[in-house]
């Protein structure tokens, strides 16, 4: 899971050369559900989902700890927490909240639901598994070519 | 007369008239196996319809089930979830069902959660976000669930007539879209007396659980569904692992077919049994084998079975009592195959005795295995096992429910021998407990009897609706090679059939029998 997320977040800040603007568009990649998830499970639905992965990432990434979720579902303190930790580390904060949350909705509803969910929000990408390596390649070569 | 004239002209004058055909409902199919039926075809397109009842009856299954058997990419459902079941719980639990096809979701199946709008604004903003969803994405179907929960908040800051307003402007809405649509919501009967929202339904499906001593039932009523005729009254659902599964109270209930004045007559793989019936069972037939316990039963069910094979007719046996490898050891005992047919796909051994088992489950359970392996012959042993294994509510109507089968069963073209047992009284002589031979054709009667000190077994054909049969009383044993008829009729005994026979004549001359009487191996 955490190798999907990653790809996702790589994909949501190509183009960002510098690790601060990199920073910046990684948990984008998170934000870019939050319209699907609201359709499906409310705002509500969503900022429970959110907390419990921001909950879950915490262990591994304390800092993760003092952000919060609004009521309209977005982040609160992340900018400010990010500004403190530095952009290689909100990098992998986001990774790791990403993974998180696609985690719990695999284990609500399971892998392909999940992966169809996924597909809605990254059309351009193949997503073919939540086993990263599977699309990954098809991707890198699709660069290559 | 002159009247009666006028009015006659009238007619043919109305008759002539060349008047626009009537609009044809397609009905749509409901995802749900028997339902339709019940239904009188499905559901009618474009229509407004009600599914409510208590918690746990099977509401937003039977949602899902009419959702995938009809959504496409072209006419998507549209699946609004308000303040009831969560979305993700209800993806969790709906795709444990065979019918959730997960691929059909985002493109065919959409879900919406209104629980915000329904918390924080008006009616008029709900409207407008169905509106705007459904406007949107040209739905085929639309599902409130629950639209209980819309309405209790509703009502909470809105007065009734807004509340019927918003009814109408969403039915009226829902259907210029073209749009057959569901609102679930969780209600009890008495709720139905003037709510609008039942007043303006097309259709109203009722799913309730009925409790009797420990057994619940679940059970399905079409209160209404407008242009259509439904099956009045209510019908039995059980929920598996396809999701909802109907059973018409009335499942069964087809005219009889006429049978051939001369029928085939099957062997029962008794030859003098064979004999004593006219040449066998006129087929088509619903034979009852009457007896007490360890009279041969069984085995003859065993038997007619085990003959139907060896002749290339398929069978069913639909078994109550014993499980299924007593069935298979008791025929091995009498030299009879029943494992290689069964792998064949030439007969099936259904044992059936889940609790609280309905007699339409059971006709749909034999009708459809009967459909599998093609089957000629069916043998129910036993009547009273298959009673015991009955919910208690279905009891009271065994007899009714049990007429319907065997007319449904016969009706599909098989011949049917069911076994009773009957408590042997040494006075008399009863068929069944039941009363029931009005739904056989042919009864053969099993009974012990006392004769020189040991306790024989006889048997005697009673009735034979399609041609005469032997008066006489046979004594029969049961050894390796099954019920076998051993002597022509007594002539030197009164009384038999009352289980003391009194001895009228010289004790004819017999062989010395080596108790116990040489009876199937294990």
């Amino acid at each position: 899971m955490r190798e999907f997320a990653a790809r996702l977040i790589a994909h949501e800040t190509r183009g960002n050369k510098s690790f601060e603007t990199r920073a910046a568009a990684a948990f984008l990649a998170g934000e870019k559900l939050r319209p699907q998830l609201s359709t499906l499970v409310g705002i509500a639905g969503y900022r429970a989902l959110l907390s419990r992965a921001l909950a879950l990432a915490g262990p591994e990434v304390p800092w993760l700890r003092a952000v919060h979720v609004k009521t309209d579902g977005s982040f609160d303190g992340l900018d400010e927490l990010g500004a403190q930790v530095g952009p290689e580390k909100t990098v992998e904060g986001s990774v790791v909240v990403l993974a998180q949350l696609l985690g719990l909705l695999v284990a609500f509803i399971g892998e392909n639901l999940t992966l169809g969910l996924a597909r809605e929000v990254w059309p351009e990408l193949p997503l073919n598994s939540l086993d990263s390596a599977e699309g990954e390649n098809d991707e890198k070569q699709k660069s290559r070519g | 007369m002159k009247n009666k004239n006028h009015a006659g002209k009238r007619k043919s004058e109305k008759k002539a008239v060349n008047l626009p055909a009537r609009v044809a409902i397609r009905r749509l199919p409901t995802g749900v196996r028997g339902l339709d039926d019940i239904l009188g075809g499905g559901i009618p397109e474009f229509s407004f319809n009600i599914i409510a009842g208590t918690p746990g009856c099977g509401k937003t299954t039977l949602a899902h089930q009419f959702v995938f058997a009809n959504a496409t990419a072209k006419a998507p459902a549209l699946y609004f979830t308000v303040l009831g079941e969560p979305a993700l719980k209800m993806l969790r639990y709906q795709q444990q069902y065979s019918f959730f096809d997960e691929s059909r979701l985002g493109n065919a199946i959409r879900f919406i959660n209104l629980s915000d709008v329904v918390l924080h604004k008006d009616l008029d903003a709900v409207l407008q976000e169905i509106i705007k969803e459904v406007t949107a994405a040209n739905p085929g179907v639309v599902v409130v669930d629950s639209f209980r929960t819309v309405v209790r908040k509703a009502m909470a800051g809105a007065s009734e007539l807004e509340m019927q307003s918003f009814i109408q402007r969403l039915a009226l809405f829902l259907t210029s879209w073209e749009a057959t649509s569901f609102l679930v919501g969780e209600y009890t009967v008495d709720e139905m007396r003037d709510n609008p929202i039942f007043t303006v339904a097309d259709g109203l499906l009722w799913l309730s659980q009925v409790a009797e001593r420990n057994s619940v039932v679940r059970k399905l009523q079409i209160f209404k569904l407008r242009g259509v005729a439904s099956v009045p009254g209510l019908h039995t659902i059980r929920i598996g692992d396809d999701g909802l599964q109907a059973f018409s109270r009335t499942l069964g209930l087809v005219p009889k077919a006429t049978r051939p004045v001369r029928r085939r007559r099957l062997s029962v793989g008794i030859p003098d049994l064979d004999k004593m019936m006219g040449g066998g069972i006129p087929e088509g037939d619903s034979l009852l084998v009457a007896g007490p316990s360890g009279t041969g039963k069984s085995a003859l069910a065993t038997q007619f079975i085990a003959e139907g094979l060896r002749r290339g007719e398929p069978g069913i046996m639909a078994i109550f009592e014993e499980r299924p490898r007593g069935y298979m050891e008791r025929a091995d005992s009498f030299g009879l195959n029943l494992v290689t047919p069964q792998k064949k796909g030439k007969l099936e051994i259904l044992y059936l005795r889940p609790l609280d088992l309905s007699v339409d489950e059971t006709m749909q359970e034999i009708l459809d295995a009967i459909v599998r392996v093609g089957a000629k012959r069916l043998a129910i042993d036993s009547l009273v096992g298959f009673e015991m294994a009955l919910a208690p509510g279905f009891r009271a109507d065994f007899r009714e429910s049990l007429y319907r089968m065997i007319a449904a069963l016969t009706g599909a073209g098989v011949t049917i021998l069911s076994t009773v047992e009957v408590e042997d009284k040494f006075t008399e002589m009863s068929l069944s407990h039941y009363t029931i031979s009005f739904l056989t054709d042919d009864i053969i009667r099993l009974r012990y009897v006392e004769i020189d000190g040991q306790l024989r077994k006889v048997m005697v054909v009673t009735k034979m609706r399609g041609g005469n049969h032997s008066k006489d009383i046979r004594e029969y044993v049961i050894t390796d090679k099954g019920m076998v008829v051993i002597r022509p009729r007594s002539t030197e005994y009164d009384g038999l059939t009352t289980g003391i026979p009194r001895r009228t004549g010289p004790r004819q001359v017999q062989k010395e029998e080596a108790p116990p009487e040489p009876k199937a191996k294990k």
